[in-house]
Formats: structure tokens, sequence, C-alpha cells
């Protein structure tokens, strides 16, 4: 699993963590059952306390997200359904670094959701049929 | 958390022998020199002495070297030290006072090697050279005033006397060294620039003698080798203590015959040598407590 | 008391005219990882130096472990290890290996094993004369020298001075991995927030010897913000706002303002004074450091 903390993310650094570990579930790399680092390597990967790998850990053990198992590390739990939950989690969070990004530029959430579209079909490579209707004459 | 035990310090026998140990490495390389210089030495006194007749007998109170050595080995006991600032040393879980002590201690017991080192090297030039170590000595003594420079000694005054070993003398060198030691070791951990202070008072005496002489103040002019005189070469002066008054007793006189002879003015006398070794020892401790004193860490709060 | 790992109490010294410390009241919890910021000379390395009894305070005390540190020196250093600022190790003469065995006369806490490790992990060779050592070099012994007998705490004062980029992170790394191992509470002086950041959950801000914020990262994360407020013309702001840093007038009508409060609070008062915030947003805790150190621009 690999992990990366963005050094100007001023999220605590715990939560951070947290949205690695389900990123990589919802991606796939982490599945059930598996292994996650050391509270001891993964700190020294990441250069964090010790303290702030073991919170996350504690508080994604809270969430039935993962497990400890006695003297073997903790583990991703059983019934996690890769994604779902997660998902939620996640997406959750990108929407409110998008809505802050967008309220400190001025702009409305309906707004924002058009540019989204926008720049999502732009990137795809064909004119996505929503923009096409809503705009007909749009052609640059 | 749960607290656990508190790390302890180290025993002081341990401190006191690592600093040994670590002054010991840093000698290694002076005393191959001074080894190296003892046996070029005895080199050239064996090849003298069979052409001079009579060998050196063995007298090592006579030697000035082992108090000189204890004056500057305190420079090598305390090179690369910050004696004053945040040094490395006092970072080191042990009590300042306490710290600087077993570094002196340590020193010592050095000295006192080198210095028995010597003695021994004395003993083997004694025997070497044919020598006595403990046979009678005769000397001339002088009981009149020394004479001028240039006029001859009364001859009745120079009697030829046969002094008898005194082998307490023997301890001379380890007590000369020691005491200078003392002194020595005070200065460095008492002044953050004590040769600063000694040029300075060497300077200051000397200032006062040019005064009396600029102002013909005699006394003035006389104060600093007044003062000095008998804390030197007094019956209980530092004289004493380092060679048993014999250096400083000692002058030449030229006999009516022409002959230039060596004679002392003064018999060594043991009870006034241990008084003033005991004396100087004692005044030596107790500035090095003193001075040691100035690194202690009990704040004044 | 016994909370804390550090406590000083109305610390103060001056060296000359110049104002080192004056009234300074750490405080360091137990188990913490506490960062000290502040500019070059700005008595960090005092601090330091009065915790470990290297240097005597005009004024006030300090207890580390609950000892006080004036009284009972010999026994504080016992518990810490100390990587001191830019000084070379003593002894040039010696090799590495020579003195870790000295060192470990003193330290019957002693991990041997350990020092090996660290020593391979830092790249050291043991048969190198500690005389012949480069800066960072010199550093990384240092930081052997005062994690191997795995203290309580550690008193580091600027740990990666010195270090390339890469022998930072591994520096670094081992100090995270030596946390994890061993209960420490680390107390890390620098004036590079940067590197030490992700390791820090408390932070002190020293400036012109003063103190002036002192605080967990959480609290940080909780009351300190960077707002960006719409102002109409002239407008003067209200005064019971605790700020931090400068105040940065973009337009003329929009200023950023560092401020610590809780952020309905702020925002309320700002409102009231008659403001539109923007924007209120968190800061990581290089930032809020810097925030602290810049003077506060009035008017």
């Amino acid at each position: 699993m690999l992990v990366n903390l963005d050094p100007h993310d001023a999220r605590p650094l715990y939560l951070q963590i947290m949205d690695e570990v389900r990123r990589a579930l919802v991606v796939g790399t982490l599945r059930p059952e598996d292994p996650l680092p050391s509270v001891r390597e993964l700190a020294s990967e990441l250069v964090v306390n010790p303290r702030t790998v073991l919170q996350a850990y504690r508080e994604l053990e809270r969430e039935g997200v993962v497990y400890v198992r006695r003297g073997q590390g903790t583990f991703v739990a059983p019934d996690v359904h890769s994604g779902r939950q997660e998902r939620l989690a996640l997406g959750r969070e990108v929407a409110k670094r998008a809505l802050l990004e967008a309220r400190r530029s001025g702009l409305g959430v309906e707004e924002l959701l058009t540019f989204i579209r926008e720049v999502a079909a732009e990137e795809e490579g064909e004119p996505s049929p929503a923009v096409s209707a809503a705009n007909p004459g749009d052609e640059e | 958390m749960m607290q656990p035990a508190l790390h302890s310090t180290p025993r002081p026998r341990e401190v006191l022998r690592e600093h040994a140990r670590v002054l010991g490495r840093a000698l290694r390389i002076p005393a191959v020199a001074v080894v190296g210089l003892m046996v070029l030495a005895t080199l050239l006194v064996i090849s003298e002495v069979p052409r001079q007749g009579g060998g050196i007998d063995f007298h090592p109170e006579r030697y000035m070297l082992p108090a000189l050595l204890g004056l500057v080995f305190p420079i090598v006991v305390w090179r690369g030290e910050d004696r004053f600032g945040p040094g490395f040393l006092w970072t080191l879980p042990v009590d300042r006072r306490r710290h600087a002590l077993a570094k002196v201690s340590a020193g010592w017991i050095w000295l006192m090697s080198a210095v028995a080192l010597f003695v021994l090297w004395l003993f083997a030039l004694t025997l070497l050279s044919g020598g006595s170590v403990l046979g009678e000595e005769t000397v001339r003594v002088l009981s009149s005033p020394v004479p001028a420079p240039g006029t001859f000694a009364d001859p009745g005054a120079v009697q030829t006397v046969r002094l008898a070993p005194q082998p307490l003398y023997w301890l001379t060198p380890f007590t000369a060294a020691t005491g200078a030691y003392l002194l020595a070791s005070a200065l460095a951990l008492g002044l953050r620039h004590p040769l600063r202070w000694i040029v300075g008072a060497a300077l200051g005496l000397q200032l006062v003698v040019i005064a009396g002489d600029a102002t013909n103040v005699e006394w003035l002019a006389q104060l600093p080798s007044r003062l000095l005189q008998p804390l030197y070469a007094g019956p209980y002066g530092i004289d004493t203590l380092v060679s048993a008054r014999t250096e400083s007793v000692e002058v030449r006189v030229t006999l009516p015959t022409g002959e230039r002879v060596r004679a002392w003015r003064a018999l060594p006398h043991l009870g006034r040598w241990a008084a003033a070794t005991l004396l100087w020892t004692g005044v030596g401790l107790a500035i090095l407590w003193a001075a040691a004193s100035r690194h202690r860490e009990l704040r004044r709060s | 008391m016994s909370a804390y790992a550090v406590a000083t109490h109305g610390l103060s010294k001056r060296y000359g005219g110049e104002t080192a410390l004056d009234r300074v009241d750490l405080r360091v919890p137990d188990g913490a990882v506490y960062v000290l910021v502040g500019a070059n000379g700005a008595g960090k390395s005092t601090t330091l130096r009065v915790l470990m009894n290297l240097v005597r305070p005009d004024s006030g005390t300090a207890e580390v472990l609950g000892m006080d540190t004036g009284r009972r020196g010999a026994e504080v250093r016992a518990q810490v290890g100390y990587v001191p600022d830019g000084r070379n190790p003593a002894y040039p003469r010696m090799t590495c290996g020579r003195l870790l065995q000295h060192v470990a006369i003193f330290y019957p806490a002693w991990d041997a094993a350990y020092a090996g490790d660290l020593m391979r992990a830092f790249d050291l060779q043991a048969d190198r004369r500690v005389g012949t050592l480069s800066k960072g070099e010199a550093r990384r012994l240092h930081l052997v020298l005062a994690l191997a007998h795995r203290p309580p705490l550690l008193l580091l004062d600027e740990p990666t001075d010195g270090l390339d980029p890469v022998v930072r992170r591994t520096a670094l790394a081992l100090l995270a991995e030596h946390i994890a191992d061993t209960p420490t509470t680390v107390l890390i002086s620098t004036h590079q927030i940067h590197e030490v950041e992700s390791l820090a959950d408390h932070v002190g801000v020293l400036r012109a010897g003063r103190l002036t914020a002192q605080m967990s990262r959480d609290e940080l994360q909780r009351t300190v913000r960077r707002y960006r407020v719409e102002v109409p013309e002239g407008w003067k702001p209200p005064p019971e706002l605790r700020v931090a840093g400068l105040r940065r007038s973009s337009t003329g009508r929009e200023i950023q303002w560092t401020l610590v409060g809780e952020e309905r609070e702020v925002v309320e008062r700002l409102t009231l004074a008659g403001g539109r915030v923007r924007e209120a947003k968190p800061l990581t805790l290089e930032d809020a450091a810097v925030a602290f150190l810049t003077e506060e621009v009035t008017g």
C-alpha cells in the first residue's frame, strides 16, 4: 500500500492517513484480510509521529474498516465491501474540498457542477450529451 | 502513560577509570617521545661518566623536572575541553564539580606514573654509572654569609660535612609533582584564562619594582622580592617542597686556592621538609576545591 | 506537574544587552513531540542548555520529569539524549567506535546493539576519527549518541541542520521508529519547521525571548485560521481579536488575516464589526508558526 501525505493539506494527519487507507480499499490495492503496515513501519515511511498512525488505525477500527489481531498487527476487516462506505467517505471529502475552493472563488454549487461536467467531458474527448443539449450554440 | 524507572547515573569509579583510559590514550605519543629521550640521555650519560670519573649518586629530590611536569600536566589533561562553556564533558550525567575533580584525579594517576618512571630511570642511571644509592655524601657547608662575586670565601667558613642518606627524601619527586599539579589544576579550573592571570601577575610585580626604582622608594622596589623570597626559598617555602630546599641553598664559591666549589648555605632538614610538604599539599587541595566549586551545579536560589 | 515531561517557570536569561529568554513558561506534555520554533538567536538553544543545566538562567526554574534541573543536574542528564547545536563532538583524535564506548560508560542504560544498528543506518564507520567527520556526519553521530541509551527525553537542537535532504529523511524516519519503540518525549528546537512538521504534535513559538504561542496540534487545528474578509472602506478592526501574524491587504477591500480563536466566535466578531468572511482556512503547522513569528502590522 502506497501512502502519500500532502504537506500543504492542513487537515489533521490522522484523517489524511485514514483517507489513504480508504483510497487503497476503493481502488483495490487493499483487500479484505490484507495486513496494514505496522504502526512503526508506516510512521517511519511517512515520517510522522507513531501516535498519529495509531490514532488513524484506532479510528478505522472504530468504524469497522480494520481490526487488530493480537500480536500480529492490523488487518482489513473481512466484511468490508471494497467500495461502498469508503467510496462514500472519500467522495464526501473530495466534495468538501471542491466546495471550499469554489466558495473561495465565489462560485455557487450549481455553477461548480456544470463546470465539472464540462471539463470531464473535454477530458473524455467527446462532448457530453447533457452539455450539447444545454448549450447548442457553444462550439468553442 | 506509566513513567518507566529512572535511568541511573554512572558509578564514580567507572567515571574515573574511563577518564584515566582516555587520558592514557592521549599520552601515548608524548610517552613514546619521552622514552626515546630517556634512552638517548642514558646513552649520553653512560658514555660521559667513565671520562669524568665517579658515578651519579641517587638523589631524586635534587631535580626540578617532576615539579615542572606537574605544573604543565593540566595543559594535557584539559586540552580540547571547553572548561567554562557548554562543553561535551558537562553534558554527561555526572555532577559537574565531581566530574572536574575526577578528571584532575585521572591526570594525577598518570602524573605519578610518569614521575615513577623518572625515578626508576634515575635509579638505573645510578646503577649503570656506578654511583651510590644509600651511601654517605660529602658536602661543603658555608657558615658565613655568601661572599660577593669575585671575592674569596673565608676558608674557615667552609666546612666539610658527611651527610647520612635519607631515603624519605625519595618521596620528594612525587610530592613536588603533586603540589605543582594541584596548583596548576586549580588555575586551570578556576580561571577562564589562567595564562593571562599569570602573565598579568608577573607584569604587575615587575611594574611595582619599576615604580619603586623610578620613585626611589626602596621598600617598594624590594617588595616583590621580599614577598617572594621566603615564599620560595624560605625554610617552609616552595623549594622545600620541590627539592627539600637543596636547590636554593646551593651556591658556588671561590676558595682562596682558586678552586671553585659548590657549597650549601644550609643542610636539608627532614622535619621542615615534611612540614612544608604537608603545608603546600594542603594549600593546593584547598585551592583546587575552591576552583572546582566554581563549577558546582547547585543553584544559588 | 507530573503530566509534563518538561516545565519551565518564568525562565529568563540575558546575554549582555540581548534578551534570549523572557519569562518563558514552557510546557511539554509527557510523550509529546514538541517543536520549539523561533528565528535564529531566539533563545531556543539557551532553553535546551538550561534544561541540561549547562547554563544558569538569570531567574526562573525548570523541571525535567519532575526534577529541578538546577539541583539534580546529573540525574536529569541521565534521562536525556541531547543533540547540541552546531558544535563538533569532542575528542577529534578518537575514533567513532571509541567515542561510543566512552559515552556508553556514562549511561548504564546504553544499548550497544542498538547503537551499532544506528551507526549502520546512518552510514557511519566506527573506525573514522571524529575530527575527520563532515558537519552532517557529526550531526548523525550526535543523534546516535543521543538515541542509543533510549532516554525518556530527547532534547534535539537543530537535529537536521547540515544534513542533505536524503539523510534528513533517514534521520527523521529513524526518529519516528525510535519513538514507536521507546516511550519518549521529544523536544526539538529548530528554525526549519517544515521537516519536522509531520512528527510534531505540539508547537511553541519563541519570538524575541517570549513564548508567544504554545499549543497542541489539535488546538492549532481548531483555533488558528487564516480569514479572508471583505471589508468596507476605512474599516476598523475590533479590538478583542487575538491576532497572529500579518494582516495583508490585497486590494484594500479584502484583507487576509490569521487569527486565533474558535471559528464561530471569530466570524461573529468580524461580522459584527462590519466585515464579511469569505473564507476561514485552517493552516499547516508551518504556516501557523510563521504567522506567530511575524510581527503584527497594525493600522
